[in-house]
């Protein structure tokens, strides 16, 4: 009689610690997915329901408008010059470090640990104090207000990240699969060539993924080196909707959210290799 | 869905040995180590020790962008931000801005990455769903919590004052008193999915063997945390605390949408302060030399992390 009704509490417990489990997990990633359902709700308000005190949760009269509003000449201009930008600068970072990783990975040469660190001290070296130098030198170079400019300023923060990450990445391809290809006769170059690299592909594209991802969003350098507007990036002219006394924020936000996409698309599509490019690159080394 | 392969493939990259000397590689003198990195290096010191080097020379001198022939000036800039009241606004700006983050953002990436690793349904799609603050682009995070804290149209002033907490709505960002603390939390709640994910990472080595047996033996709850799990997962709390800390200090893109340093350079922090010095008041001179000496109380920060790395023999 004891034993049942001690049983049946224990079984009442777990239910009890089941159910608060999943409270709280609702609770608490609701409440970092709230400002996104915020951003969504005004993206698809009516200009005057964005400007209610207190404002509605939902839109009322949803409308696709601020999308239109927000997909403007101007703002598409801004798209085609951050995905070129992104591009070139991801396809020249992952080419230039691709093959430092490797030695860096696989091979021994006396320097390798200082040049290391050379690498890490560059990945932490606080872009702000480049900004002037950097704005001088391409100035003296003809190039401020080019893509040349912001893919220049750009490397200095994406050759160390990849270097790193693909450091990582390649440290979890077995050693012998190389050793086997060099016993068959293979050169030290053809077995990176020809084995290592079919099978580092998914690093490779894990690295791609995260270097896109920060020049996306790259703001500071944007903001010094374009001068007209022709030339800006998605993340400044973005700000072309604060206006001076009224801001169009139904417009702004559905903007917010064309400028999210690209990227929550790559990372969906990647997830798993860019969280082990993160953690491995950090945590491991 | 894919997780399996890539836990795999971690788990090999433990088991292996790190790099080739270990499996007996010819001790030969290759070139072809150094042909590869050469043209990283080159482009490193086109790109970063270059500017450096031109900033430290700037730091020397008067320049600005209206005055074409500088005169060398020695220390003066050093001495002028030093002795300045503006510098040690900024630097103690600097410092309640990266601390509160960085304090934060371990504690809420923490708790969530405990969370994240009990067992129940929807886990995968609860730790994606988790990653996006991180995952979304500066400038949108700072645009989105601006329009947030708007006085007039603000979410968060509508619920403060429908449920009655206050009767006045607060312009959140224009104000001295809570300017500060708005922009630390929108950061901590860009930034906390990082930390999640290093700490899940972190979990995964915890072993079930020993929670097990911290739990006969009679630690439940907090005590597991603080003498397991927090013990063990040790290591990569210090890399990541270092890392935020570094990345915290230098992040510029939501201080300067959300406030552009104000009200009354209130919300001021290094990186937002030398691009106004360098454009908006075309001090150069100045401006490198802010440049430099941020970047030197940073490197001690770099240098931790460094140490971090090697004594987990990361870097061998």
């Amino acid at each position: 009689m004891y034993a049942k009704w001690n049983e049946s509490r224990y079984h009442y417990r777990k239910i009890l610690n089941r159910c608060l489990l999943y409270a709280t997990v609702i609770v608490v990633v609701g409440a970092f997915m709230l400002p996104f359902l915020w951003m969504v709700s005004v993206a698809l308000k009516p200009a005057d329901e964005v400007f209610l005190f207190p404002p509605r949760v939902l839109p009322g009269h949803p409308t696709l408008l601020n999308f239109a509003t927000a997909l403007n000449p101007a703002f598409l201009r801004y798209g085609l010059n951050s995905i070129l930008v992104a591009t070139l600068t991801t396809a020249v970072t992952v080419l230039f470090a691709v093959f430092s990783a490797y030695s860096f990975s696989r091979l021994e040469f006396p320097g390798r640990k200082a040049l290391l660190v050379v690498i890490i001290l560059t990945q932490l070296l606080p872009l702000a104090v480049l900004i002037v130098p950097m704005y001088r030198i391409l100035s003296r170079m003809g190039l401020i207000n080019t893509y040349p400019a912001l893919l220049i300023a750009y490397l200095t923060f994406t050759i160390p990240v990849a270097v790193w990450f693909l450091r990582g990445f390649f440290a979890g391809i077995p050693f012998e699969l190389e050793e086997s290809a060099m016993i068959d006769g293979c050169t030290r170059g053809r077995a990176f060539f020809a084995v290592v690299l079919p099978l580092s592909l998914p690093g490779i594209s894990a690295t791609a993924t995260y270097v896109f991802f920060v020049t996306w969003q790259e703001l500071m350098f944007s903001l010094a080196f374009t001068t007209t507007r022709d030339m800006r990036t998605l993340s400044v002219g973005i700000l072309d909707f604060i206006g001076e006394h009224v801001t169009d924020w139904g417009a702004l936000m559905a903007a917010s959210i064309l400028v999210c996409l690209p990227v929550f698309a790559l990372f969906i599509f990647m997830q798993n290799q860019f969280i082990a490019g993160l953690t491995e690159g950090a945590i491991k080394g | 869905m894919e997780t399996k392969p890539v836990k795999q493939q971690s788990v090999l990259a433990q088991m292996l040995p790190h790099s080739a000397r270990q499996t007996g590689q010819r001790p030969s003198f290759s070139m072809l180590p150094y042909f590869f990195i050469l043209p990283t290096l080159i482009l490193i010191g086109l790109v970063v020790v270059y500017p450096l080097v031109e900033a430290a020379f700037l730091s020397l001198t008067d320049a600005s962008f209206v005055n074409p022939v500088p005169q060398f000036v020695a220390l003066k800039n050093f001495v002028n931000i030093l002795s300045s009241d503006t510098f040690w606004q900024v630097f103690g700006n600097t410092l309640v801005w990266t601390v509160s983050v960085v304090v934060f953002q371990f504690i809420v990436g923490l708790l969530t990455a405990l969370l994240l690793n009990q067992n129940y349904r929807g886990r995968a799609l609860t730790r994606a769903l988790i990653i996006l603050p991180w995952v979304t682009p500066g400038v949108i995070v700072a645009l989105l919590w601006r329009m947030m804290y708007e006085p007039q149209l603000g979410i968060i002033n509508g619920v403060l004052v429908r449920l009655g907490v206050m009767h006045q709505v607060i312009p959140w960002l224009a104000q001295i008193s809570t300017a500060m603390p708005a922009v630390v939390v929108a950061s901590i709640w860009k930034g906390s999915p990082f930390s999640t994910v290093m700490y899940l990472a972190a979990l995964q080595g915890v072993s079930k063997e020993i929670l097990d047996a911290a739990k006969i033996d009679g630690a439940a709850g907090f005590n597991q945390l603080r003498y397991v799990i927090i013990p063990t997962i040790a290591p990569v709390i210090r890399i990541t605390v270092l890392l935020t800390t570094v990345w915290t200090a230098n992040y510029f893109d939501l201080i300067y949408v959300m406030t552009s340093g104000g009200p009354l350079d209130h919300t001021h922090i290094f990186p937002t302060y030398i691009y106004e010095l360098a454009f908006a008041r075309a001090k150069t001179g100045m401006a490198a030399a802010y440049g430099l000496t941020a970047a030197a109380v940073l490197l001690m920060f770099s240098l931790l992390y460094i140490r971090e790395l090697n004594s987990r023999k990361a870097l061998d």
